[in-house]
């Protein structure tokens, strides 16, 4: 059984942060021997070892011995990565999106709902994180909201999660990580999962001068309750603030800077509009999605933005170039702007390297793709000490592969988490063992 | 969506006619030649290590390690380079935007897809740019019995929807089953009949009953023809009254062609049961499905479809979107291969239709399909399915010059399409792509 040190977030004025590495004072030392090492923060070892003990990486290279009693992985052949680390999905929030409302988590009603926190509704059992997990990814940022639509102005706060864990404490590693936010576009917000709406007909003159309104109303609007939520915080840390408000409380983590914001936006003028909303309210801002990112590098970098992003997309508009997607993440990284390649997704998360190979075989380079979906978002979701990298010092969460995880053929052979070698089992493997031979 | 006023892939059109699609009559004797290439044949061929393709009024004439370039050819040199068959996409919905459902009834065998193509749908460029250059375009799956199909060829900017249709491809029609058709996951709105799997068969099982009754009246009314052509009449007696014609019925005539086995019936379908459901109405009418299409459960019932004599077009790994995927899993193509059944991936999504390569990769992880096997899901076994093989599919002597060039083996991480022909013509060449988006970005006055 886990030993988790995760504490909820109780008492109402602290804020708890906790980067939970579970002691395993139970299992012995770990040894893998002779792989190839991509240690993502310090090149690539050729036939090293990694010694682990009591959870964590305690030393990485050739000519190292072995603790008394240590169990030793043969790692002949294979590659080790940091496990891959799926910065923006709803893994555990989840089960069937379409057609299963009973198994969906992870959209509130209403349309300001900071207090919504991904961490107290995680499911534990459920099938995805298993099947996420064997195929290499380890570590999830698990938040409310979805680009599908019918996510609320203000969806909730988000958890980065290890995908393994029998209760939502145990898969908890960090909470709270961001505050999740649609950036108003001041287009209508349609919800599919309720249908396809009778779109009035209207010209586009009109929904030009509509959504203009709507959206100069929607971030003023924004811009009032993060002034609220700032005076909500400075009374509480004053101790005039007596009387206690759910939303305001968990939204001044987000006004005073103390969590980021993490926006789903897309087109150009947005972007820039969300930057400059952000810098103006002195928040935090990461931006999620970021299709367009591209044509922003400047503000991106000036404002130190980091971007959170797909790559297996078409392109937004019909004029631009077929690649824009997939070279999108090479444009952001010669322009030196933070981001992470994150599937926005939960039963493809497995699919990450694949979209980190797109962008790689569209000008990314093959360091800084692996980089995006590992140390990247660790940096970006502040749980880099910890995770990210294989480093001595750091939690013992890697992978190991019988190839480049960047290639489609690759099968990943061990999943190790906090120094514990987990199972590969899952429900596709079993129904494979089921009907393969029937 | 669409940017109805002049836009920069306007431009980027104009610079590809110019290159060489349409515009340019193309003398019949002239002679592409692709040399040093690693050519993956697909073929008897296998793959040739270094070798050359000669193309001559949109076939290939020549493919060998030994083939001497004729003087005067145009010569496209693939030094380091990857050839092997345009991909092929059995299931797309490409270049009907807006039309790919026509959802009001339980069954619309009658209505078209080859209506409404678009050969300006810049998605059509976006596909040939991931080495796509042929495409089963599919009515959707909004009703048991759905729309008829166009099997098509990526000739983007074609100057009109009939110039994308594949010659000599014979006919096809939708069905549906399981959610969609019964319009389970589709909250809010008039619920109609089928509401259950169970009203899904009723309605199939009724449509061929009312189908069978028609090619009857059909049979019938052409065999007394026949007769009365066939007997003369007595010198000075009338001629023999003909009786008078069955009315035509568009929806029951696609039907009846489906009985005749003239038309391919594509099935979608999720779950095991409905596979089996299908079979068994097919059997019981006496018609053939020539695909399952998405078929998730298809591994449960392999056996079952391989008797019928069904392929299997499937998703590589996609699952749990919706309840009826809740048992997909990415073995499903190896599972279905390795019982015999003719598997072939496709997309559904003009995005996932730019990367079928890698989707064809994904089985060597999931099941440990060959190389070999696993790219043919993307090339020959889907012109299998669709009836098209004779002409594409594989690089052969005689076949159609369609062809995608990547830059490195079609499954290496780094790998990209550089050039893609349909009938011997550059419709994609990625340097000439790039190299026009400077010139695009001059006239527009700036951008990317």
């Amino acid at each position: 059984m886990r030993n988790n040190r995760y504490s909820a977030l109780t008492a109402a004025a602290a804020l708890a942060f906790a980067i939970a590495t579970p002691a395993l004072a139970a299992d012995g030392p770990l040894v893998i021997a002779g792989a190839r090492v991509v240690t993502v923060s310090g090149g690539v070892l050729e036939n090293a070892s990694i010694i682990i003990q009591n959870g964590r990486i305690s030393s990485v290279g050739s000519g190292l011995t072995a603790p008394a009693g240590a169990r030793i992985i043969d790692g002949k052949g294979k590659t080790v990565y940091p496990g891959l680390f799926d910065g923006l999905t709803y893994l555990g929030l989840a089960e069937v999106t379409q057609g299963a409302p009973g198994t969906v988590d992870m959209n509130e009603t209403g349309d300001i709902n900071p207090h919504a926190k991904a961490w107290v509704a995680l499911h534990p059992d459920s099938e995805l994180l298993p099947v996420a997990r064997a195929f290499g990814i380890t570590t999830a940022l698990s938040a409310p909201g979805s680009a599908q639509g019918g996510q609320s102005l203000i969806a909730g706060q988000s958890a980065v999660i290890r995908t393994v864990g029998d209760t939502p404490m145990a898969l908890t590693v960090k909470a709270p990580v961001a505050m999740h936010m649609r950036f108003p576009t001041g287009a209508p917000v349609i919800d599919f999962s309720q249908g396809f709406p009778n779109i009035e007909p209207k010209t586009f003159e009109q929904r030009v001068s509509e959504r203009k309104k709507n959206q100069e109303k929607e971030l003023l609007r924004l811009k009032g309750l993060l002034e609220e939520a700032r005076a909500y915080g400075e009374g509480q840390a004053a101790g005039t603030q007596l009387k206690v408000d759910l939303p305001m409380e968990a939204l001044a983590l987000a006004a005073m800077g103390k969590i980021p914001v993490v926006m789903r936006v897309n087109a150009e003028a947005d972007i820039k509009s969300a930057i400059k909303f952000a810098a103006e309210n002195k928040i935090k801002l990461i931006v999620a999605g970021g299709a367009e990112a591209w044509r922003c590098t400047e503000e991106l970098k000036k404002n130190d933005v980091a971007v959170l992003m797909g790559v297996d997309q078409l392109p937004t508009r019909e004029g631009d170039p077929y690649d824009a997607a997939y070279a999108n993440a090479a444009t952001l990284h010669k322009a030196g702007v933070r981001f992470a390649i994150v599937t926005d997704d939960a039963s493809n998360s497995r699919n990450l390297p694949f979209e980190a190979a797109m962008a790689h075989a569209f000008g990314l380079p093959r360091d800084a793709a692996i980089r995006a979906i590992t140390l990247s978002p660790a940096e970006i979701f502040g749980v880099a000490p910890a995770l990210g990298s294989i480093e001595p010092g750091k939690a013992a969460t890697l992978i190991m592969a019988n190839g480049d995880i960047l290639d489609h053929r690759t099968s990943v052979t061990s999943v190790i988490i906090d120094g514990q070698e987990t199972s590969l089992d899952n429900k596709h493997q079993r129904l494979y063992d089921k009907y393969k031979a029937r | 969506m669409k940017n109805p006023t002049f836009s920069k892939s306007a431009l980027l059109f104009a610079a590809l006619l110019a290159s060489g699609f349409g515009i340019r009559a193309e003398a019949q004797d002239a002679v592409t030649a692709i040399t040093n290439a690693k050519i993956m044949t697909v073929g008897p061929l296998g793959t040739i290590e270094k070798g050359t393709i000669l193309i001559k009024a949109g076939k290939i004439t020549a493919v060998g390690a030994d083939v001497a370039v004729p003087p005067g050819a145009t010569v496209i040199d693939a030094a380091g380079r990857v050839v092997t068959p345009g991909l092929i996409d059995a299931h797309s919905h490409t270049s009907i935007e807006d039309n790919v459902n026509e959802c009001t009834n339980i069954v619309t065998a009658e209505v078209r897809v080859a209506d409404v193509l678009d050969p300006k749908d810049i998605n059509l460029y976006r596909e040939l740019a991931g080495g796509l250059t042929a495409a089963n375009v599919l009515h959707g799956s909004c009703n048991s019995i759905g729309g008829q199909n166009a099997t098509i060829k990526l000739r983007y900017g074609a100057p009109s929807g009939d110039a994308l249709l594949f010659q000599g491809a014979p006919p096809g029609i939708k069905f549906a089953l399981g959610e969609n058709p019964k319009r389970a996951s589709f909250g809010g709105g008039a619920r109609r009949y089928p509401a259950t799997r169970m009203g899904v068969e009723v309605s199939i099982r009724n449509a061929f009953l009312e189908a069978k009754a028609y090619k009857k009246e059909w049979d019938d009314y052409e065999a007394a023809v026949k007769a009365a052509s066939a007997k003369r009449p007595a010198k000075g007696a009338p001629a023999a009254a003909l009786p008078p014609a069955p009315r035509k019925d568009l929806q029951m005539q696609a039907l009846k062609e489906v009985l005749e086995g003239k038309r391919l019936v594509h099935a979608h379908s999720y779950r095991a049961d409905e596979i089996l459901m299908l079979i068994n109405v097919a059997n019981e009418m006496g018609f053939k499905i020539a695909t399952f299409q998405h078929v998730l459960e298809g591994y449960k019932v392999a056996t079952e479809i391989a008797k019928h004599g069904a392929g299997g077009s499937t998703f590589s790994d996609w699952w749990a979107y919706k309840e009826e995927a809740y048992d997909a899993i990415p073995y499903n193509a190896a599972i279905m291969a390795s019982h015999g059944v003719l598997v072939s991936l496709n997309s559904d999504s003009d995005e996932l239709a730019r990367r079928l390569y890698w989707e064809a990769a994904k089985t060597v992880r999931y099941g440990g399909v060959s190389e070999d096997e696993a790219f043919k899901m993307v090339t020959l076994n889907p012109a299998k399915q669709l009836r098209i093989d004779k002409w594409v599919g594989s690089i052969e002597v005689g076949k159609d010059a369609d062809l995608a060039i990547f830059r490195s083996h079609p499954f290496a991480p780094d790998t990209r399409v550089e050039m893609t022909l349909v009938d011997g013509k550059v419709l994609f060449d990625r340097s000439k792509d790039v190299a026009a988006r400077k010139g695009v970005a001059a006239t527009l006055g700036g951008g990317q």
